[in-house]
């Protein structure tokens, strides 16, 4: 008899799968009140993005919110970023986006944001999640129970503000740059047109800016679905493209060209134009390419690392009092001056202001960095085979050093390659790189090789 | 038996006290039971009254019903009457009404109307119930979610078509005090001062259902405590009370007096048969037999039913609508045929203003001019294991009179009746006694001491 398949997720990350039939508005409103148990009486702010699920989610959310007694402020469709500079503004005591960020249409999940508008560490996220499973929630009486207010206005303007305090304006808008952009249809459509047009002065060509409308592409921006972008950049003669996920916490650039960047680069060229306005270490995770570090040394400047994913990079960006950090292959950029989070927008401005600065192409900065060539893969392994996989790669590369706090990555004199087992699936991810394409895939071979023999 | 009860979950829906009764999780549920029992697809209207648990039974339901797959059409804070009006004016499939009408603000509910406004029926009632409890519900694909459309504005529609029933012009000679009970009424009737001029003092109006000014009971008792000490130094020529959700309605007249909510069917009988002779009036058991004294003179015939709405409803599908005069319970609940057999206290109170304009009749002259009957009620606690022994005994010791044995026990002789019942909310045994005249004291100690002796 086949599997049926199980298209949902609960655990330390939040909860988060296929609405209809996994995701259901019940477990949403548990969840909800979950949550307003344990920040406890106060503020919380709830947004979303385009999803045609995303209203009937919050509603939910907002039940359990306000049957924990908590008091909720609907913010509306807003990026993921935006609320989370949202809760941290208002002094709220935490904040949920209803947003599967750059999954396909049919998920949607619940984010949760800590009264700093951080997502929660691993410690919290494990109390919270014991917490749901107890079930034990504050159950406010009519007396306790608060309402629900609005604010549909407040939220961009707080996010550009955070933002215009580190770019010269003055400078970007004398430029009147010609910018492409493609929100996906997604929760930063409306906001993306606003701070691209109105605030930095730029001849704006945009597609997919309907937010009522389903995503005409697959959701995460990258050279595969970003092909309007560029075709847009090329047919508008834009001196830059901008694509979005659904929830606007990703970027993705596209160079005069049409050519869609790699993201690793994107962020090295942001990290390049972080250091320049404010002193500071760097954090990226282990799969982020070494260019960063190469970056980071220009400045003077040291590179942390850390297993991947966004709340793992935001923890040490806090512990090390980072500048700028982010995730490469991902398409994250994290600016603490304006918040700890993956923010589009910090990118799009710092990107605009550079070039209005240097009076250089996009891709002449691209061109600039060194060059470096990456690949990255997945294989499928039986489950009880992981060990002796790590095992077998690491005797393929005897006497490399290696660092073994997210997966195992193998450091070369001239390259590395790093393989980490899946949270989500009963995959390993495999990435590699190295300086010259020849040595890359001698690298990437043995990797496959060495996984595929034991 | 003996803790308090915190919620009840039944054919009516689901009421509790909120936080430690009614949770969200009950709210989703049963919402989306609902949503899976209606028709696919269909806009369902939803409603509330002025409870602050309302906010959030509301959002639990919307999700519900969208993640179902309907659209839902939000009238936020309205009576339950407009909410039935609205499922009916704009053709919706069904409706949800959050709300616990006359019980105390701690206390909230949910109850459900299909298409045209009318209430579920048992069958009906009894299988969104066991959807309920199989918690197997049909959620919709992604592409499929319902959407939520907010409408503020159904008061008026509703007003129009009160004012195409009653002559609201002859009833501004009026000057009529209302006790809101900070309920839904006050939005009405301020909508209903500015459109049509009539002159109403609305006390105890604000809306913003943490604490109610007093407990939202429709009772002779209540109306006693602020409605009708004010009615002569406000001068006005008649009061009204209501719940929360403005199904039922009490009275105070001209000279301060409060007057039995068991009145208010008799009275509006006498109002509404001379129009429709030959129709019936339906009742429950344990109202007044001045309905019957009233219905006799119109020549008209009187239904009685088990207590309880689902009981009345059930009684009221029985018969073709044109058959029905009106239909009540000495609760203050009334149903009119013109307004689709829902308990509406705004019509209530329109009619008895227009009976007063009709017969050019001040308030206490009309309520004084009905006969005296006495009426003695009392609970008690009981063991349920007992019960049936217990109401053999008191048959057999009333063996004279004509015995109706479809709720409980009740009991008639000529001018004399009595009715011993289990509540259907609380766990008591409730003791009816009424008699044409004087109170029937000897009687009524007599079946309490009877009951208090199987406790």
């Amino acid at each position: 008899m086949p599997r049926r398949e199980h298209l949902l997720k609960i655990g330390v990350s939040g909860i988060r799968g296929v609405v209809g039939d996994f995701l259901t508005p019940s477990l949403a409103c548990a969840f909800g009140q979950a949550f307003g148990t344990y920040i406890g009486r106060g503020r919380v702010i709830v947004g979303r993005d385009t999803r045609m699920t995303g209203q009937m989610l919050q509603h939910a959310v907002s039940c359990g919110l306000l049957a924990a007694g908590s008091e909720v402020v609907d913010v509306g469709v807003l990026p993921t970023p935006t609320i989370q500079i949202y809760v941290a503004d208002t002094g709220a005591r935490g904040g949920i986006a209803l947003t599967a960020s750059h999954n396909p249409p049919e998920y949607n999940a619940l984010k949760l944001f800590n009264s700093e508008g951080l997502f929660f560490n691993q410690y919290e996220r494990g109390e919270l999640i014991d917490l749901y499973h107890q079930s034990q929630f504050r159950r406010a009486a009519n007396s306790e129970i608060r309402g629900i207010t609005q604010d549909y206005e407040s939220g961009p303007k707080r996010h550009f503000e955070r933002i215009l305090r580190h770019v010269d304006v003055e400078a970007i808008r004398r430029r009147r740059f010609r910018v492409a952009l493609d929100s996906v249809n997604g929760a930063g459509s409306a906001m993306s047109c606003q701070f691209l047009e109105q605030i930095l002065g730029c001849d704006l060509r945009a597609i997919w800016v309907d937010p009522g409308k389903p995503f005409p592409r697959e959701a995460e921006p990258k050279p595969e679905s970003l092909t309007e972008l560029a075709a847009l950049v090329q047919r508008e003669g834009c001196e830059i493209g901008f694509g979005q996920d659904p929830d606007g916490d990703r970027l993705a650039v596209c160079d005069e060209n049409g050519r869609v960047l790699d993201n690793d680069d994107v962020l090295a060229l942001v990290v390049d134009a972080a250091l320049a306005l404010h002193a500071g270490d760097v954090v990226v995770n282990l799969t982020t390419s070494s260019v960063v570090e190469d970056v980071a040394r220009r400045h003077g400047r040291q590179v942390f690392r850390t297993p991947v994913g966004e709340a793992n990079v935001v923890e040490r960006m806090r512990a090390v009092k980072a500048a700028i950090g982010g995730e490469g292959s991902n398409g994250g950029i994290i600016f603490p001056a304006v918040h700890l989070c993956r923010d589009s927008y910090t990118g799009m401005a710092f990107l605009i202001h550079r070039m209005a600065q240097t009076g250089k192409s996009i891709s002449q900065m691209a061109a600039e960095l060194p060059k470096y060539h990456r690949r990255l893969g997945k294989v499928s392994y039986e489950h009880g085979r992981l060990g002796m996989l790590m095992q077998s790669l690491e005797q393929a590369f005897p006497g490399v050093p290696a660092d073994r706090t997210d997966g195992l990555k193998l450091l070369l004199d001239d390259g590395w390659v790093h393989v980490r087992a899946s949270n989500t699936e009963p995959l390993l991810r495999l990435a590699a790189e190295a300086r010259s394409a020849g040595r890359l895939e001698e690298l990437y071979g043995r990797v496959v090789q060495a996984l595929q023999q034991s | 038996m003996n803790e308090p009860q915190l919620l009840r979950i039944s054919h009516v829906g689901v009421r509790g006290v909120v936080g430690p009764g009614l949770t969200a999780s009950h709210v989703l549920d049963f919402a989306s039971a609902f949503g899976t029992f209606l028709a696919p697809k269909v806009p369902v209207v939803l409603g509330r009254d002025t409870r602050a648990s309302g906010v959030m039974i509301r959002e639990g339901v919307v999700a519900a019903l969208l993640a179902t797959g309907h659209d839902v059409i939000d009238l936020g804070v309205v009576s339950t009457p407009v909410i039935q009006h609205t499922i009916s004016r704009i053709g919706a499939g069904g409706g949800v009404s959050i709300g616990a009408s006359h019980n105390a603000a701690e206390w909230n509910a949910l109850k459900f109307f299909g298409p045209n406004g009318i209430y579920l029926s048992t069958a009906e009632a009894s299988e969104l119930l066991d959807i309920y409890h199989l918690k197997k519900f049909d959620f919709v694909g992604w592409t499929e979610v319902g959407k939520l459309c907010l409408q503020d504005n159904a008061i008026d529609p509703y007003l129009d078509d009160l004012a195409q029933v009653f002559d609201l012009e002859s009833l501004r000679q009026f000057k009529v005090l209302v006790d809101c009970c900070n309920g839904t009424s006050a939005l009405i009737l301020r909508r209903m001062k500015e459109h049509f001029g009539l002159n109403l003092i609305l006390i105890n109006e604000k809306t913003e259902g943490v604490d109610f000014a007093h407990d939202p009971a429709i009772s002779r008792e209540t109306v006693g405590l602020q409605l009708a000490p004010l009615m002569q130094p406000v001068g006005a020529d008649a009061g009204f009370l209501f719940d929360a959700d403005s199904d039922r309605v009490a009275i105070a007249t001209e000279e301060g007096n409060p007057v039995s909510e068991e009145m208010i069917l008799p009275i509006l009988a006498d109002y509404v048969l001379p129009r429709v002779p030959g129709r019936l009036v339906i009742t429950n058991i344990s109202t007044t037999a001045l309905v019957e004294e009233v219905a006799a003179r119109h020549g008209a015939k009187v239904v009685r039913a088990p207590v309880g709405r689902q009981a009345a409803i059930d009684a009221l599908t029985g018969y073709r609508p044109e058959q029905v005069a009106l239909a009540g319970e000495g609760t203050g609940a009334v149903m009119m045929p013109q307004f689709r057999f829902v308990y509406d206290g705004i019509a209530s109170m329109l009619a008895i203003l227009s009976m007063m304009a009709e017969r050019k009749a001040r308030l206490s002259e009309i309520v004084n001019a009905y006969p005296r009957y006495s009426m003695l009620k009392g609970q008690l606690p009981f063991a349920s294991r007992r019960l049936p022994e217990l109401l053999m005994e008191i048959q057999m010791a009333y063996s004279d009179g004509h015995v109706t044995s479809i709720d409980g026990l009740r009991v008639d002789w000529p001018d004399r009746w009595f009715h011993v019942r289990v509540s259907q909310t609380e766990p008591v045994v409730r003791v009816i006694c009424e008699q044409r005249g004087d109170p029937p004291v000897t009687l009524f100690e007599d079946l309490m001491g009877r009951v208090r002796s199987y406790v």
